[in-house]
């Protein structure tokens, strides 16, 4: 069966703004709130900007390390309505979440003026569940999990300017369960995978020896996501395949540093993500499901998302030879239409804090330390402004992300 | 609390459906009263007082014998009635009405395959088992659900009946392993199709005297099937010629018959598929002729010159072998039909019960459904369907009250 709404809006706020976007993928992207793609240094700048590899040092990077994620609870104050006179009370939480995301970036030395570097990541990865009360209706659990490989060349032009693309081979696996328990008599289980490629482009170029310029472009990718799907009418289940097509939304980047006495940089981004392509969420089901689940797991749902624009500023201090401090200020916008959001992803505006720590070791090894706060504007739906009967606030939610990581050089 | 999100791939494995295991069936629908008596209500068909009862429908694989003396798999659905008062489990047992259904051209359309595909209650097994709390059984017959590649022996008398015994055999069997307490109390019903299999049913289980019959209700079969025949091919155009073009091939299939000899081309060579249980009976009329014989109708014309004309002719021997009309049953037999049927005329259940009474038949009565509901206005085969089955739930609930006491 089809994979799911759920695992579209999971997939969504991964990758790009949004509740549990995760676009930090590194120490120093995690310390800098991702506005590190002008000035990237280490093994990781296979990922972030790719082009700047062809101004590295002539040796080998490799950055590695571990993220872990605790998103709070989602908090809702509110009614859940089903009809204009089925109205019920609907305070809830949704359940804490903690995981892990690591990362491996690799940089290769140079051939001519061509170099080539990988990153293996996780792009994104979320569960999220409420286990209980009405939002457990729509959004029982909503788990999803990619992984993705991401092989890149650069061309060094001359000095001043590069340019590289790279492949996008993505893996994303997903869960969406939902739950009518006593209030509906419908339930559902699915679990879907795919694999698919993108690709994407970088390009840098420096005016000056302290100022560094760069454009990313991320392309779109369509998940299709197949499994198989139980849906339960009061209680009997029947078991179809399933599919759902989700998109990846393309991201541009833009993003300017400068550098001061070669050890304070200041950088700002500006990140326009193309949310707009996901306007409906539309299952689709090797045989015709039974027809009074249609309306719950059958029929398109609007999305109408927009797109987003997301600004990014980050300083970098070297403040001695073996220490150097990071911190960054980000304001996410969040994609989503009112109109249409569901339990399954309350998400809002964020205001974006990080800081972070590299410590020199030796010439080869660095290692330090990052902490992301993710904070989520409150918000509320009055009666009759959200198609899915969601009337009520959201507060609380948001994410907290620690990273510890490690470069290398040979 | 949280899930470790690695590069870890889940497993490739899905698991089934966590539904009520059962032994010999599979659970296919579980609706509570409440829900089914919204629905009654909302389309006016009870009264707010009107007591209803739960829905549990499984299906149940079996093996009968075709027509040809072959075992083939089959399948029905059995529904149960959930929410009856307690001593009906613990001591009285539930009372079993076998119900036929009418003639179906798709797959889909067969009980157990209607249970999978919506999950939901359907049809006249609602009257008998939420409203008349009785045990429904419904025989997909064979040529539907685990059947469906083998053809349909349409109105052919002997694996009509057995398909429907050896269901109703397979029931006790699967209601001893699954502790449903039954009590053997057997009513027999069916409406057009299913009412002429019910008759031949009857006459089966009277001749081997191993079931007993508390009460048979045949609706608007055909059960004089050379009378049916002789009036469908006198006239010169076809109302619905699925039903003939569906007789015609169930009999050439059973006699080993050439269907180019009966049915004309290009019919005779796209029935096979016409009839795989793809097709609804609407889409395979259009694609048949209404014209009943000649160079550009459905059949043959010597086939059907020789068929008035012969009266050897297999096709008539097989209309008279295969009619259930004209026999001596002691099982008492209400026959339900209404006036104004233009498919199955009112004058076949006429003729069934004088038939039958010249006989010495114990106790069968022709009832008008219309006269009998008091209504001021008659209803045609389609729409008699509905009113039928609810008299006969009536009917069967009497005979049980009188008998179970429940």
């Amino acid at each position: 069966m089809k994979k799911i709404l759920v695992l579209s809006s999971i997939t969504s706020s991964l990758v790009v703004g949004g509740a549990y976007k995760i676009p930090e993928q590194s120490l120093n992207s995690m310390a800098l709130g991702a506005a590190y793609i002008a000035h990237t240094s280490g093994g990781d700048t296979a990922y972030f900007n790719p082009a700047n590899m062809a101004f590295m040092e002539e040796k080998q990077f490799l950055e590695l390390g571990v993220t872990w994620a605790h998103l709070p609870r989602n908090k809702f104050e509110g009614f859940q309505a089903y009809s204009a006179t089925e109205i019920s009370f609907a305070n809830n939480h949704s359940e804490v979440e903690n995981f892990q995301l690591p990362f491996l970036h690799y940089v290769a030395n140079s051939m001519n003026n061509f170099r080539w570097g990988m990153s293996l990541i996780v792009p994104g990865g979320l569960t999220k569940r409420w286990n209980s009360g009405h939002q457990k209706v729509f959004a029982e659990e909503f788990t999803l999990k990619t992984i993705e490989l991401n092989p890149v060349l650069s061309y060094k032009v001359s000095n001043n300017f590069a340019f590289a693309g790279g492949l996008r081979f993505i893996y994303s696996e997903g869960v969406v369960n939902s739950d009518g328990g006593k209030i509906k008599p419908i339930k559902r289980e699915m679990k879907g995978k795919t694999f698919e490629v993108g690709y994407n482009l970088a390009v840098s170029y420096k005016p000056t020896t302290d100022i560094n310029m760069a454009v990313t472009y991320r392309s779109n990718i369509d998940l299709e996501e197949e499994g198989d799907a139980n849906l339960y009418l009061f209680d009997v289940g029947r078991q179809y395949s399933a599919n759902v097509t989700v998109p990846l939304p393309a991201t541009l980047s833009f993003a300017v540093s400068k550098t001061w006495q070669k050890k304070y940089t200041f950088e700002l981004n500006y990140e326009k993500t193309y949310w707009s392509k996901y306007d409906t969420l539309m299952f689709a089901y090797g045989e015709p499901i039974q027809p009074l689940l249609v309306s719950s797991f059958n029929d398109p749902k609007l999305k109408n998302w927009k797109d987003s624009d997301t600004f990014r500023v980050g300083v970098t201090a070297k403040l001695t030879p073996f220490v150097t401090l990071m911190a960054g200020y980000s304001k996410d916008e969040s994609p989503i239409n009112r109109k249409y959001l569901s339990y399954e992803l309350p998400d809002s505006n964020a205001n974006i804090y990080s800081l972070g720590v590299r410590i020199k070791a030796n010439e080869n090894l660095s290692y330090g330390v990052a902490y992301l706060h993710d904070k989520k504007d409150a918000f509320s739906l009055k009666a009759g402004e959200n198609e899915n009967g969601v009337i009520g606030k959201f507060s609380e939610g948001g994410a907290n992300l620690l990273t510890v990581g490690m470069g290398y050089t040979f | 609390m949280g899930s470790p999100l690695l590069f870890i791939a889940c497993g490739d494995s899905f698991d089934e459906p966590n539904n009520e295991k059962v032994k010999g069936g599979e659970l296919f629908v579980n609706f509570p009263a409440s829900a089914i008596k919204l629905e009654l209500l909302g389309k006016g068909l009870i009264d707010e007082n009107r007591t209803v009862y739960g829905y549990k429908a499984y299906k149940i694989p079996y093996t009968t014998t075709n027509e040809e003396g072959n075992e083939v798999d089959v399948s029905g659905l059995l529904v149960l009635p959930i929410g009856l008062p307690s001593i009906v489990n613990s001591t009285l047992g539930l009372s079993m009405v076998s119900d036929g259904h009418g003639a179906i051209f798709k797959n889909s359309e067969a009980p157990s395959v209607i249970a999978d595909e919506t999950g939901a209650p359907s049809g006249s097994s609602v009257l008998f088992t939420s409203l008349g709390g009785f045990a429904t059984l419904q025989s997909d017959y064979i040529g539907f659900g685990d059947s469906k590649n083998d053809y349909h022996p349409f109105l052919l008398k002997k694996s009509s009946a057995d398909t429907t015994i050896d269901f109703i055999e397979q029931v006790k069997i699967f209601s001893k392993e699954n502790n449903i307490t039954l009590n053997n109390q057997l009513f027999l019903t069916g409406y057009s199709e299913g009412g002429y299999t019910t008759m031949a049913t009857l006459q089966k289980i009277e001749e081997e005297n191993e079931l007993f019959v508390s009460m048979a209700i045949p609706m608007a079969g055909p059960y004089a099937l050379e009378s049916v025949v002789d009036g469908v091919l006198s006239q010169p155009k076809l109302e619905v010629p699925s039903f003939i073009a569906n007789i015609g091939y169930a009999y050439v299939q059973s006699h080993d018959q050439e269907l180019r000899l009966v049915i004309n081309e290009p019919y005779a060579s796209t029935l096979p598929i016409l009839l795989n249980g793809d097709i609804n009976r609407s889409e395979i009329d259009s694609k048949l002729t209404k014209i009943t014989t000649g160079e550009k109708g459905l059949f043959v014309s010597k086939f059907v010159n020789d068929y008035f004309t012969k009266d050897t002719h297999w096709f008539k021997n097989a209309m008279r072998t295969n009619s259930v009309h004209a026999w001596k049953a002691n099982t008492p037999i209400r026959l339900l039909h209404c006036k104004k049927d233009e498919i199955i005329p009112y004058s076949i259940s006429e003729l069934t019960e004088i038939t039958m009474n010249a006989m010495g038949a114990r106790d069968v009565k022709l009832i008008s459904v219309e006269e009998t509901l008091g209504m001021k206005t008659e209803a045609g085969h389609i729409g008699c369907g509905t009113l039928a089955y609810s008299l006969a739930t009536t009917l069967f609930a009497t005979v049980r009250k009188e008998t179970i006491g429940y």
